[in-house]
């Protein structure tokens, strides 16, 4: 039974996903069709529409594989190898620095907005 | 049929090598034993020994990689799962998310430009710090080579998991939502991993932080694209 059930709650996974690739190509939404189902799946289940009990293994099962799925695509560097032996190099440590900079900036503003938000409620 | 019959076994030779090096990963837990690394290093050791086309074994190789689109919808069901501590903290988590990829996507751009890399390339190197379905998706509307973004996502996922202790402790990030956002925006689902190891509440952070970076990336992602054509 558990089986069944998950293979219905993938069917509805792939659904919100479909259904937000038509929206993306209809009205032309600068946005992959996959966040757009994302999107809608989180607002279905905030505003109480789906239930979260009708999708939440299957998402666990399909989520349980996730870097699987970007396996085959990874494999596609074997077609660039001639830029990383060349110039291409530096782009590991541009990509380096920049994530270290974006863990700086967000890591420091979430904790000194945090930080201001507790003192602000301490005063009042 | 026969064609057919190939692009099944490179599927089925994919599943079986990433379930393999899964199970070794699970079993070490060593960082450098990553599935995703592992499994690719062989199956394209296995294509350029066996002389293989990238194409050929793409026939049933992109089977595996349409579960991408649904994933990424299934990942609403973790966000739901922390909304209420989304929704309590609601100003500090979105305002330090956007500040990262914000400052992620400009110094991205002004590093490859820096150096006089090609368009292609730096629309490649833009979705970095995004979770990597989403960045490959990213890359590919934007005009980038999505399996080189998937790269560079993993560059910044392991620079995330290995260096980023030592920044945050320098900068003095020491509070749970702090390393937690930071960890998630910059480094993804490798940063989340690191997060674990600090605490429940830094990993629950941090997986927030890497679901809200993707949606907030791929608005901003058309939007940097946009301003570096101007």
């Amino acid at each position: 039974m558990k089986i069944i059930y998950i293979l219905l709650q993938l069917l509805a996974i792939t659904g919100f996903y479909l259904l937000g690739e038509e929206l993306q190509a209809f009205f032309n939404i600068p946005l992959p069709g996959s966040i757009i189902g994302f999107l809608l799946l989180f607002a279905a289940l905030m505003l109480k529409i789906y239930p979260l009990e009708w999708i939440d293994s299957g998402a666990h099962f399909l989520l349980a594989f996730l870097s699987l799925y970007f396996v085959p695509a990874t494999v596609g560097v074997v077609e660039y190898g001639e830029l990383f032996s060349g110039k291409g190099i530096l782009l590991i440590p541009i990509v380096m620095a920049s994530t270290f900079l974006t863990m700086a900036a967000s890591g420091w503003v979430s904790q000194y907005a945090a930080k201001a938000s507790t003192e602000r409620k301490e005063r009042s | 049929m026969e064609f057919n019959v190939t692009a099944a076994l490179f599927a089925a030779l994919t599943v079986v090598i990433y379930l393999l090096t899964n199970s070794f990963y699970l079993k070490y837990r060593k960082t450098f034993l990553n599935p995703v690394l592992a499994s690719t290093a062989i199956i394209a050791l296995i294509l350029v020994l066996g002389n293989i086309p990238y194409d050929a074994y793409m026939t049933g190789g992109s089977w595996i990689g349409t579960l991408l689109g649904p994933a990424v919808v299934a990942l609403a069901i973790p966000l739901y799962k922390q909304r209420d501590l989304l929704f309590t903290n609601l100003l500090p988590i979105v305002s330090g998310i956007a500040t990262g990829v914000a400052v992620g996507m400009a110094s991205g751009i002004l590093f490859t430009q820096l150096f006089r890399f090609s368009e292609e390339l730096i629309l490649t190197v833009l979705p970095k710090s995004l979770t990597t379905p989403v960045a490959m998706q990213v890359a590919s509307n934007l005009g980038g080579i999505p399996s080189l973004a998937a790269v560079f996502v993993m560059v910044a996922g392991f620079t995330g998991y290995i260096i980023g202790p030592v920044l945050l402790k320098w900068l003095h990030i020491d509070s749970a939502i702090g390393r937690g956002i930071g960890l998630g925006t910059s480094a993804h689902g490798m940063g989340t991993a690191k997060a674990f190891e600090y605490g429940q509440q830094e990993a629950s952070m941090s997986s927030v932080a890497m679901t809200l970076s993707a949606v907030l990336g791929a608005l901003l992602g058309p939007v940097a694209a946009w301003l570096l054509l101007l």
